[in-house]
Parts: C-alpha cells; sequence; structure tokens
C-alpha cells in the first residue's frame, strides 16, 4: 500500500521534507508506520512521544488500520494562537 | 474562513456575531509579541495543517454554540508572517449576557491552542529562529 506521509513544523524538519511516500505492507496499521518512519528517518525518534498521528486529517492511534492511499500527517506539538 | 494569509478584518467578524437578541459582544485579539525568553522578536511565521485546522476551528465554533442559547462564535487564524504587533487570532462572540459572550471567547482561545494543528516559527532581531512547541495535539474533550 502507498501511504502520503505530510509532515509540519519540527517533523518536516526531521524528514527533510513536508510530504513523502511510503510503501507499507497490506493490512498495515498506523504503529506499524510509525516504526516505519522512525526506521527510515531517525531524527523523528526523539520526538515521537510528543507527536501526534493523523490519518486522513484525524487523529488516530496506534491500531488505526491504513488504506492504500490515505494520508498520514505528523503532528509536532502545537502553538497556534 | 477560519484562516486566512492577510491581516484579519476584525469589523467583518464582529459583524458576523452581531444581532439585534445579542446585546453582548466581545472580541479578543492575539497578537505578536516583541520579545519571548528575553529574546527580541521581529516575527512568527505561522503555518498550519491547513484542512485539517480549518475542519477544528469550524468544530469549535459549532460546539461552542451548541452550548448556550442564541450564543455565536468566529474564529480567524492568520497565517504566513506576522509582524511583532499584528494580530494573529481574532475570536469575536456574542449573546443576550455577558457571561456568555465572555466564557465562549475564552474557551474558544483555549481549545485552538490545544486542538488545532498550528505552529508557530519565531523569526528573532539578530536573524535567527526558532521552532515554539507548546502543547502535545490534543483530541477534544467532549
Amino acid at each position: 500500500m502507498r501511504i502520503r506521509v505530510v509532515a509540519f513544523a519540527t517533523a518536516a524538519e526531521a524528514l527533510g521534507a513536508a510530504e513523502q511516500t511510503l510503501e507499507v505492507a497490506p493490512g498495515a496499521r498506523l504503529g506499524d508506520l510509525r516504526a516505519t518512519l522512525v526506521a527510515r528517518w531517525p531524527a523523528l525518534a526523539p520526538r515521537l512521544a510528543t507527536l501526534a498521528l493523523a490519518v486522513d486529517g484525524e487523529l488516530a492511534r496506534d491500531d488505526r488500520a491504513l488504506a492504500d492511499g490515505c494520508e498520514v500527517a505528523l503532528l509536532p506539538p502545537v502553538s497556534g494562537g | 474562513v477560519p484562516l486566512t494569509d492577510r491581516p484579519i478584518d476584525t469589523a467583518t467578524l464582529l459583524a458576523e456575531v452581531a444581532a439585534r437578541s445579542r446585546g453582548a459582544a466581545v472580541l479578543f485579539l492575539g497578537t505578536v509579541r516583541d520579545r519571548h525568553a528575553g529574546r527580541e522578536v521581529s516575527g512568527i511565521a505561522y503555518s498550519a495543517y491547513e484542512s485539517m485546522a480549518a475542519r477544528i476551528l469550524a468544530a469549535i465554533e459549532r460546539e461552542l454554540e451548541s452550548e448556550a442559547s442564541d450564543l455565536a462564535v468566529r474564529i480567524v487564524h492568520r497565517l504566513g508572517e506576522i509582524a511583532a504587533g499584528e494580530a494573529s487570532i481574532a475570536i469575536a462572540a456574542a449573546s443576550p449576557r455577558r457571561d456568555a459572550a465572555f466564557t465562549a471567547a475564552r474557551q474558544a482561545l483555549e481549545r485552538v491552542k490545544r486542538e488545532a494543528p498550528i505552529w508557530k516559527l519565531e523569526r528573532y532581531t539578530d536573524g535567527t529562529e526558532g521552532w515554539r512547541e507548546e502543547e502535545p495535539l490534543a483530541a477534544p474533550v467532549r
């Protein structure tokens, strides 16, 4: 399955880009993608504890099933307002 | 429109919540401070996960409005480069009574700060910059 990864603020810096495409195995869940991300971009590792993940614009937990073509967003601690 | 890359038009925002039945209107402005942690700030570059942020700001408006009778709430967050002294967020709340309007404006701001995927990149007068990470993004508490 092909997953579109979009990253913001310090997460984009860790990925070196605001957007990446990743291939994951059929049936993969968000937690599997998280492990794939850290393996490929180790700079994300120290940020994982506070990094929120969203699937197609909705905050999601690691057991969330992924679908081909979905968008996963990496969202560091926020500072709006 | 909850997100804009232009200066915020507060008169239009207030007009959107105004009604003859609403005798109390509150306008909150958050502006870019000229210093942070002892450093001089020239401005802030705001960025957002825009599709999600727009949906969350609209949901905050709708949910606050459902909690009080005849309450109207509008939120606008500006994105892009904002100079010190200019507004980054405006919240207008209007209600028949002042308590509900003040409370809603306050709650709207606190919820935006926790729930909206928006980030500050502070730019300092010495030419350096730094990301501000304040609160892990939270799902709405219902």
